[in-house]
C-alpha cells in the first residue's frame, strides 16, 4: 500500500500508540484485500457494543486506546446495547451486568463515538450518495450500499473503530466500482406479499449467493421496509453487501448467470424460519430498528385494540426515531405495547425475562434468535403479529 | 530434521515455541476463554487445550470480529499464543494479531506441522522453521 507522508508518520508512531495501532490495522487489512491506498470516509458505524453478545472482550483494548488519547476523527455512531435504560422494568434484571454495559458505552463515548445505540444509523443521519463509509452492522451496510448509494464494506467491530480514529479506510472491496457491478440475475416469479416474505426471500438468496452482487427482478412495488428486510436477511445468511432491486437490465441480464425463484421456494423459506407452533410469550417487531413510518403503521393498526394480558409486545427503534414519532409511541404504549430503544430482543436477555417463544416479522431475528437467544420462533408478517397481540 | 516453510509475513516479530495444531477454523469470541486461554469451542479438536505460549497453527479464524479483542486480552494476561500460523489469514485474526502484537504468518501448509513440534516463526520474512522430534538448539 502507498501511504502519504502523514499516514506513514502515524504508522511509525508519531501520533502515539492508539493511532499507530489503528493505522496498522487498516494497512494490514488493506494489504490483505489488495488496496493500494487509504481513502477518506464520511462516517463510521461501530458494532461490538451489546454486553450480551461481546461480554468484557473489548474493555481492556478500549481502555488502552483512551489512555493513549484516541479520539474519532469523523462522525461515528454505535450499534445497540444490551439494555434500554429508560425501560429497565421491562428488561431482565441483571444488576452487575447493567453497570458493565454502561461502562462499554462510556468508553466508546469518551472516544467521540455518538451512542445512538441503533442498527439504523441512516435514520439518525443519512449519509450522502457516493460517500465512502466504514460501517459495521451488516444490515446497515447492505442498506447504505443498496438503498442510499453510499459505499461501504462490511466492517468488523475493530476495523470500523480504527477507521473512525484515522478518518480513512482501505480502498478495496465495495469502495471500488468494479466490485459493485452486478454479477448474477435473480428473477422472482412471485411478488413477495409483505415485509416478512421479503425477509424470507433474503434468507433464501443469502445462502445461495454468498458474496455475489445480485440484480433482483420481480419484486413488484416494494416499500422501503420491504427492501430493508430483504437486505438485512440476505446479509444474515450470506455475505451480501449490495443488491440492485428491480433494475431494468435486459441487456445486462443476458450476459449474467440467472436464477429463478418460484412461489414454492419462497413459501418453504418462509416456513423454515418458524421453529415452534406454540403461543408466543413475546411479539417483537423492529429488527432492524423501526423507521418513523413503521411506528406510524403499527400505531394505526393497533389503535383501538388492547395487547392481550401476559403477553409482551416489543417495538424496537432508535431513541432518535422514538422521540420524533412520540404521538405514535403513545398510541402503541397506551394499547399495552412497549416502544424500546437502544437495544432489541436479540441483543438483550430474553430467557432471563421468561421468554421462551418469540413471534417476529423479522427474518433476520428468526434466523438468529433460536441460537443466540435459545427461544422458539414463530415467523409472521407485521399484520399477523399485530393480530396476535391484540385480543378484541 | 528441520523443515523450512515459506509463507506470507503478516505481523512482524520472532517467536519460538511448541506447536499446537488444529485442523479446524477457530472463533475467538466464545471459542477461547479470555482468562485462561483454554479453547472452549464445542466440537473443536482443541477443546479443553490451552493456547498459552504455543505457536498456534490453524486454518483460519471464523465468527465475530469482536474475537480480535479476545486475542488482545489473552496477550495482556500472558495466556495468549507466542505466534500464529494460518493457512489463510482472515480479518478477525489479522486485526487481533496486530493489536496484540503477536507475530503472524499465513499461506503455510499446515500438514507439515504437528502438535509438539518446535517451531520458529519469523513475522518479518514469513519463514517458519519446524524441528521434528528434537529440540531446536538455542
Amino acid at each position: 500500500m502507498h501511504l502519504t507522508r502523514e499516514e506513514e508518520g502515524i504508522y511509525d508512531g508519531e501520533q502515539g500508540w492508539a493511532y499507530q495501532t489503528a493505522m496498522r490495522m487498516l494497512v494490514k487489512l488493506g494489504d490483505l484485500f489488495g488496496a493500494t491506498r487509504l481513502i477518506r470516509i464520511e462516517s463510521s458505524h461501530i458494532s461490538g457494543v451489546s454486553y450480551k453478545t461481546i461480554g468484557d472482550a473489548p474493555v481492556e483494548f478500549l481502555e488502552a486506546l483512551i489512555q493513549a488519547g484516541a479520539k474519532s476523527k469523523v462522525a461515528a455512531t454505535a450499534n445497540p446495547a444490551g439494555f434500554d435504560y429508560g425501560h429497565l422494568a421491562e428488561m431482565a434484571a441483571m444488576p452487575g451486568i447493567q453497570d458493565r454495559q454502561l461502562k462499554i458505552i462510556d468508553l466508546y463515548e469518551r472516544m467521540g463515538v455518538n451512542p445512538v445505540l441503533t442498527c439504523t444509523p441512516y435514520y439518525v443521519r443519512k449519509p450522502r450518495r457516493a460517500s465512502h463509509l466504514a460501517w459495521a452492522e451488516s444490515s446497515a451496510v447492505t442498506y447504505a450500499n443498496s438503498l442510499l448509494g453510499s459505499w461501504t464494506n462490511r466492517e468488523g467491530a475493530p476495523s470500523a473503530l480504527a477507521a473512525a480514529l484515522i478518518g480513512k479506510t482501505p480502498d478495496c472491496g465495495m469502495h471500488r466500482p468494479e466490485n459493485r457491478q452486478a454479477n448474477i440475475f435473480i428473477k422472482v416469479k412471485t411478488n413477495p406479499a409483505n415485509e416478512a416474505e421479503f425477509g424470507a426471500l433474503g434468507i433464501y438468496l443469502g445462502k445461495m449467493l454468498k458474496d455475489k452482487v445480485p440484480v433482483i427482478e420481480g419484486l413488484g412495488y416494494p416499500k422501503e421496509t420491504d427492501l430493508k428486510q430483504l437486505g438485512a436477511a440476505m446479509a444474515s445468511s450470506g455475505m451480501t453487501s449490495i443488491f440492485y432491486p428491480n433494475q431494468s437490465c435486459a441487456k445486462q441480464s443476458g450476459r449474467l448467470e440467472s436464477i429463478t425463484v418460484e412461489r414454492k421456494e419462497l413459501k418453504e423459506a418462509s416456513e423454515s424460519l418458524s421453529t415452534t407452533r406454540e403461543e408466543p410469550d413475546m411479539v417483537f417487531v423492529g429488527c432492524p430498528h423501526c423507521s418513523f413510518n413503521e411506528l406510524k403503521q403499527i400505531a394505526q393498526n393497533i389503535k383501538v385494540k388492547k395487547v392481550g394480558e401476559g403477553l409482551r409486545f416489543w417495538v424496537c427503534t432508535s431513541r432518535h426515531v422514538r422521540e420524533r414519532a412520540k404521538p405514535y409511541v403513545d398510541v402503541i404504549e397506551h394499547a399495552g405495547g412497549v416502544v424500546i430503544s437502544d437495544t432489541c430482543a436479540v441483543v438483550t436477555w430474553l430467557k432471563e425475562l421468561g421468554v421462551d417463544t418469540l413471534m417476529t416479522n423479522s427474518a433476520k431475528t428468526a434466523y438468529y434468535a433460536p441460537t443466540l437467544n435459545g427461544v422458539g420462533v414463530t415467523f409472521a408478517s407485521l399484520a399477523r403479529c399485530i393480530k396476535a397481540v391484540c385480543r378484541e | 530434521m528441520e523443515v523450512q516453510l515459506k509463507g506470507r509475513p503478516i505481523v512482524s516479530g520472532l517467536s519460538r515455541g511448541s506447536a499446537l495444531v488444529s485442523k479446524k477454523p477457530l472463533g475467538f469470541l466464545g471459542g477461547v476463554d479470555p482468562e485462561t486461554g483454554t479453547v472452549t469451542e464445542k466440537n473443536h479438536d482443541l477443546q479443553g487445550t490451552s493456547v498459552r505460549e504455543t505457536i498456534l497453527c490453524f486454518p483460519h479464524g471464523h465468527g465475530s470480529t469482536v474475537g480480535s479483542y479476545i486475542l488482545y486480552s489473552l496477550a495482556r494476561k500472558g495466556v495468549g499464543p507466542k505466534a500464529i500460523v494460518n493457512d489463510v489469514a482472515d480479518p478477525v485474526v489479522v486485526v487481533g494479531a496486530v493489536i496484540a502484537e503477536i507475530p503472524m504468518v499465513d499461506k503455510i501448509d499446515l500438514s507439515q506441522i504437528e502438535t509438539g513440534d518446535i517451531v520458529e516463526v519469523n513475522g518479518e520474512t514469513g519463514i517458519v522453521k519446524v524441528v521434528k522430534g528434537e529440540e531446536l538448539c538455542t
